[in-house]
């Protein structure tokens, strides 16, 4: 069974009735409920968070390891308990980008990332020590290739 | 804004379900304790604040800019 998403950057597309993800407290400061993931490719590094419900709000996302080897995910108890997680492992970890005219100006919030578990998408804070609101995706870009990752 | 004064150990009720006491107070600082159900998330304002202000940011972002090929970042072995 298929929903429609209507999408001010992508127009009207057909999503599995599965797919749907319901947010419960919504995105931080940006509330929405239901969203869905979309992808141009299996490739992609990029993933879209689109709302169902409002057509205009989207939000590029990225696996945070694909850019930061060593991201660190630390939940308070609470959190863990509210989310219905007992470790990161078992939730999918996006993280939002900020995307920008030029590469070297991308950011992702490795603060705040965003879990999945089962069907449910919860915005949650990281208690680990160093995770940047805006961290940049490719800082390493211009450097020589020895210099380590970012 | 509702502005209360408390002591420690004076409580506040949002609604019926939210508890705020003041714990302590020390020097400059306040020690707050909430309690609230599971489903309602707390945040330190400026943490929500950041995290709003980035998210709206990101909601912004056009689709033009996102690379299909994305450089590989550099990985150790």
């Amino acid at each position: 069974m298929a929903v429609t998403l209507q999408s001010s950057r992508f127009g009207e597309l057909q999503i599995p009735a599965e797919a749907v993800l319901d947010f419960p407290n919504g995105l931080i400061g940006l509330g929405g409920r239901r969203f869905a993931l979309l992808a141009r490719s299996e490739e992609s590094a990029f993933v879209w968070l689109h709302s169902m419900d409002d057509p205009e709000l989207a939000i590029p996302v990225t696996n945070p390891w694909r850019f930061f080897e060593s991201y660190e995910l630390e939940l308070s108890d609470d959190e863990a308990e509210r989310i219905g997680v007992t470790s990161p492992e078992d939730a999918l970890v996006y993280v939002t980008v900020r995307s920008a005219a030029a590469l070297e100006d991308f950011c992702a919030n490795l603060r705040a990332p965003i879990l999945v578990v089962g069907n449910q998408g919860h915005q949650i804070i990281n208690q680990a020590p160093e995770a940047p609101v805006r961290a940049p995706l490719f800082a390493g870009l211009q450097e020589e290739p020895s210099t380590k990752a970012a | 804004m509702l502005i209360i004064t408390r002591r420690p150990g004076e409580k506040i009720m949002v609604g019926d379900d939210v508890v705020v006491e003041v714990i302590e107070v020390s020097g400059s600082s306040v020690r707050i304790g909430i309690a609230a159900p599971k489903s309602i998330p707390v945040y330190r304002e400026e943490i929500w604040a950041a995290v709003q202000a980035e998210n709206r940011a990101a909601a912004a972002s056009d689709v033009d800019q996102l690379p299909d090929d994305v450089p590989a970042p550099t990985k150790k072995s």
